[in-house]
């Protein structure tokens, strides 16, 4: 099933909940469009009071829009209550019914269709037990679960009726991280092997990059921006989406000149640390994109957009902690890259690395490192490894 | 992909062009669990069945879309048809004299000194005497429930729901056993060489009685208050250098006041309106503004009880809507996280302190058991006792009674069928009323509160108007639409009764509704269960105990509902078993006391009901 929200507004009274505010700029139209396509795995994230939930209660027909139109494969859900749509729903807090069993939870959708498949009712609650490895809990109480299954029952009984979207809700804020992280391959595989259609809310922008086909990022009431996990994280379209998903570094400074991209000079930012997780190259039409110099408090920095920015424009450009190099020894110098002296803050010890922060200029930046570090540090990277997120209006 | 009620068709035949059926294919094999569409070759019988199923589940879906508002509609109409009108009826009467508007029946109420000294300023004087007493008498029980652990607590705190049931009339009949002249407490006194005392038709007789009812009120209020407060905050204090009076007055009195408050606004309300108890122990020598309706309306001086009814209705209105406001204000404090100890009423070490509060309670102990068994015990034991000493005189008087009783006489039978019968009604009627104005006002919506507060209205007037109201209209008759419509006494009755009942479903029901976690709804809704299925499966099972405990009162209210049936019964064969006691004490006390004993029987089957389903759930109950 297809999704498609246009122009979507939700208002309380004076408040507005999603959608522009009238006050405050705003780079959609009025309110929040997106398009979820069949059998799509799509995520909702932002802080706490950005809409996201405020966006899935409409889908779900809980609450209806201000303005704007829900559909469903083409047909406007105006009007339509929500036993009618065809949802199923995961809530954070699992809302499993504490006065019927395990059993009678996943059976209640039942109660007003028949099983999909042309099962008998028995029949589909088992294997829908079965698909959330609790095949013995029928007969159980649900409060006697722990949180992680209480929530695996949840989505068998959303699942049950065969609903042609999946709505999940903070489906695993209330379990330890772990169970988290268990539990999300396992609602992946799930929505993959059964092709739902489905959209899923959450704050945490980890779990979001993990588990979706499309992550949108929301912010105040608005959408900022749409896209794969790789591409939110790689380019990030907003200084908010930039500083929200991942660690970053952001800056801020005015263009002070624009030269044609010397294919020579370009320098593989990848090559030298061998520890990057992502690809860096094929985005943003490659060797073309022409380099910057950027005035950044006083210090010129060297950046790659394909952006059409011009001389004293101002731009935000952000450069990920693990493209930052700490260079030890002060001679070392990687062509083409820019360097920047800072002294250390604080470091924590992460397992797999060290999360450095540092201090440069005014601002704190941070890096990755593999040894612990204090003192003062050098530090480089790459002009192609650092992204230019927007162009400030003058 | 759905089931012939859930999605009305449409997205099958668009999955169907998208080609994702495909898809959908393939995974099958792997998976018994997948969303298979169903196949549509049947032969046409088997479709014009099929379509008459979905017309069938599509009638019973647009009924169950609407059956809320129904509800709604339907619990609107009866009020408006047994409160609304009847009291409108007796605001009518107090304005139009002979067919002409006037104003002179209120402005005479309003401008003599008889009715604003003699009735309505004595009514507020023993309301207020009430109130005090009822407040010393009760915090002392509040401070032992709350501060100390003994064996019987939780019984004794569920024990204070007691009174609300307790019929009026039989704490009245009750009071007149043990104050009377030849009540129990001039026996004890003649045994004890001492001379005795007249205590009946005097405001102390009345006063206690109300303490009777009260108190309990107020304890059970301030004892909620007081195992709210949180001991942290108390430990916190006390950390800062506050002294553990300090830390009391600072810490655990700013939480006790608005409930003591609550307690005393409560008490004056509900002494203000008070009828049967100061009709049995004041008579009309002591009458208040009730009792004075009362006696006008014997006298057929409608015009004249009508305009006392309506400046009472406004003053009660007036005190309850003050009272439901400060409530509203002072609720959710929230539960304390952590109640502060309990000391054990044994205390470790007999040190001076401790000795003194234990004699305290011994001694409270004692002016409780004077106050709430003594009535009750003299009631049953005057019901068993004669000149010859022990008897079952009187109880025999009953069954003589309902063999040779004439026709114009109170016979017991009737009245306990009557009692049973009109119980069973309002039972029929309150519930379903209850339940849907506590749906109602847990929503969220435009006008919700002047909703509130309009059904809630039946709350502050009293049983009096409303019987008076519904006597002088649809049991008179009212001509509407060219027929005359008129109802019978027995119909009345349960009407009176059933709309004084409800709020205390709703009052039961309601906080429970708005504990449960709103996404327990929109769960089975989105699982395919209109509005109503939604209530029916999973709200109403998990309020179940609330609506249990709300039943039980209402039945209670029913069984022991004085004012509005002694006003309704008057001259008919619809009389129940408090009008039988108070007519019975018209002439002998025995008679009286052995209805009254049936009367309690049966009243503490109700409570046993209440406290196995409701107690449990303690807190502030219906109030």
């Amino acid at each position: 099933m297809k999704l498609t929200l246009e122009n979507v507004r939700k208002e309380y009274g004076e408040t507005v909940a999603l959608g522009r505010r009238s006050d405050g700029e705003s780079r959609t139209d009025g309110g929040v469009t997106f398009e979820v396509g069949d059998g799509e795995f799509f995520t909702l994230v932002g802080p706490s009071g950005c809409g996201k939930t405020t966006t899935l209660r409409l889908v779900a027909g809980f609450d209806s829009p201000s303005a704007g139109i829900i559909r469903f494969d083409g047909r406007d859900m105006r009007g339509v209550p929500p036993e009618d749509r065809g949802v199923g729903v995961v809530f954070q807090n699992y809302a499993l019914f504490p006065h019927l069993s395990v059993a009678e939870n996943v059976a209640y959708g039942l109660r007003f269709s028949d099983p999909p498949d042309g099962a008998i009712r028995d029949q589909r609650v088992a294997s829908l037990l079965d698909l959330v490895d609790l095949s013995n809990a029928g007969d159980r109480d649900p409060t006697e679960l722990s949180g992680g299954q209480q929530q695996r029952i949840a989505l068998a009984r959303a699942l049950a009726p065969g609903p042609d979207l999946l709505l999940l809700d903070e489906p695993m804020s209330a379990l330890d991280a772990r169970l988290r992280e268990r539990l999300r391959m396992q609602i992946k595989e799930i929505q993959s092997t059964l092709g739902i259609t489905t959209v899923y809310v959450t704050h945490d922008q980890e779990e979001a990059l993990a588990i979706s086909d499309r992550v949108a990022v929301m912010n105040d009431g608005e959408v900022e921006q749409i896209g794969t996990p790789r591409a939110v994280y790689r380019h990030p379209e907003s200084r908010f989406v930039a500083e929200f998903v991942g660690d970053n570094n952001v800056f801020e400074g005015t263009v002070l000149d624009v030269r044609p991209r010397n294919a020579e000079n370009r320098t593989d930012a990848a090559a030298g640390s061998g520890e990057s997780p992502v690809e860096t190259k094929g985005f943003g039409g490659g060797s073309a994109e022409p380099d910057l110099a950027v005035d950044v408090g006083g210090v010129e920095i060297r950046v790659e957009t394909s952006l059409d920015v011009s001389e004293g424009d101002r731009v935000v450009f952000c450069v990920r902690p693990e493209h930052m190099e700490v260079r030890r020894d002060e001679n070392a110098r990687s062509d083409g890259s820019n360097v920047l002296d800072a002294t250390v803050v604080e470091s924590e010890f992460l397992g797999d690395s060290t999360r450095v922060y540092l201090q440069w200029r005014d601002r704190e930046l941070t890096v990755r490192s593999d040894d612990p570090l204090d003192g003062d540090v050098r530090i480089d990277f790459d002009a192609a490894d650092a992204h230019v997120v927007e162009r400030l209006k003058k | 992909m759905s089931g012939p009620t859930r999605g009305n068709g449409s997205s099958p035949a668009s999955d169907g062009d998208s080609g994702d059926s495909s898809i959908s294919d393939d995974h099958d094999v792997g998976s018994g669990v997948l969303n298979v569409p169903r196949t549509d070759g049947g032969s046409e019988a088997e479709g014009a069945l099929s379509e008459a199923r979905s017309a069938a589940a599509t009638l019973r879906r647009r009924v169950e879309a609407r059956a809320l508002t129904l509800g709604a509609a339907v619990t609107a109409l009866v009020l408006l048809v047994v409160f609304y009108y009847p009291v409108a009826t007796v605001f009518v009467d107090a304005v139009f004299v002979e067919g002409r508007l006037t104003v002179e029946p209120i402005v005479s109420v309003l401008t003599s000194r008889f009715y604003l000294v003699d009735i309505f300023g004595f009514t507020a004087y023993q309301a207020l005497l009430s109130t005090i007493a009822s407040v010393l008498l009760g915090l002392p029980g509040a401070w032992i429930l709350s501060r100390f652990e003994f064996p019987g607590r939780e019984t004794l705190r569920s024990l204070t729901i007691l009174p609300f049931v307790m019929p009026s009339i039989m704490v009245a009949i009750g009071f007149v056993a043990t104050f009377g002249r030849n009540g129990t407490l001039n026996a004890v006194l003649g045994a004890l060489g001492l001379p005795p005392v007249e205590l009946l038709f005097t405001i102390e007789a009345i006063v206690i009685a109300h303490a009777f009812y009260n108190a309990p009120l107020v304890a059970r209020v301030t004892t909620a208050a007081w195992e709210s407060v949180d001991a942290s905050a108390v430990e916190t204090a006390r950390s800062l250098g506050a002294s553990p009076t300090r830390a009391f007055r600072d810490v655990v009195l700013p939480q006790l006041l608005p409930a003591v408050a609550i307690g005393a606004t409560l008490t004056f309300v509900f002494t203000f309106a008070s009828f049967p108890i100061v009709l049995a122990l004041g008579g009309f020598q002591l009458a208040t503004v009730e009792v004075f309706i009362y006696s006008r309306i014997q006298n057929l001086a409608y015009a004249e009880a009508a305009a006392l009814a309506v400046v009472e209705t406004a003053i009660s209105v007036g005190l309850t809507y003050w009272y439901l406001r400060y409530e509203g204000r002072n609720r959710g404090s929230g539960q304390g996280a952590r109640p502060q100890p309990r000391q054990s009423l044994w205390p470790d070490s007999w040190t001076a302190k401790a000795t003194g509060s234990r004699v305290a309670i011994i001694g409270y102990g004692l002016v409780v058991l004077a106050v709430f068994v003594g009535p009750i015990a003299s009631m049953v034991l005057t019901s068993l006792t004669g000149p010859q000493g022990l008897t079952l005189d009187h109880y025999l008087f009953l069954l003589e009674r309902q063999q040779t009783g004439a026709s114009y006489q109170v016979r017991p039978l009737p009245a306990i069928a009557n009692s049973l019968r009109f119980g069973v009604g309002t039972l029929l009627v309150a519930v379903p009323m209850g339940v849907v104005v506590a749906v109602l006002t847990t929503r969220e919506f435009r006008g919700r509160a002047a909703i509130d507060t309009l059904a809630m209205a039946p709350f502050a007037v009293s049983g009096i108007v409303v019987g008076l109201g519904l006597l002088r209209g649809l049991v008179f008759g009212v001509d509407a639409f060219g027929t005359r419509l008129q109802v019978t006494g027995a119909i009345a009755v349960v009407a009176a009764h059933a709309v004084g009942a409800y709020p205390f479903v709703t009052r039961n029901v309601a906080p429970l509704l708005g504990n449960l976690d709103p996404r327990l709804v929109e769960s089975a809704r989105s699982l395919g269960a209109s509005r109503v299925r939604a209530l029916v499966d999973i709200e109403l099972p998990l309020v179940a105990a609330g609506v249990v405990a709300g039943a039980a009162f209402v039945f209670a209210i029913s069984i022991g509902e004085f004012d509005s049936t002694v006003v309704l019964a008057e001259g008919s064969t619809s009389y129940t078993m408090p009008v039988a006691v108070e007519r019975y004490l018209g002439r002998r006390l025995g008679p009286a006391t052995a209805m009254g004993c049936i009367l309690l029987a049966v009243t503490s089957l109700s409570f046993v009901i209440i406290e196995r389903f409701g107690g449990r759930y303690g807190g502030r109950g219906g109030f």
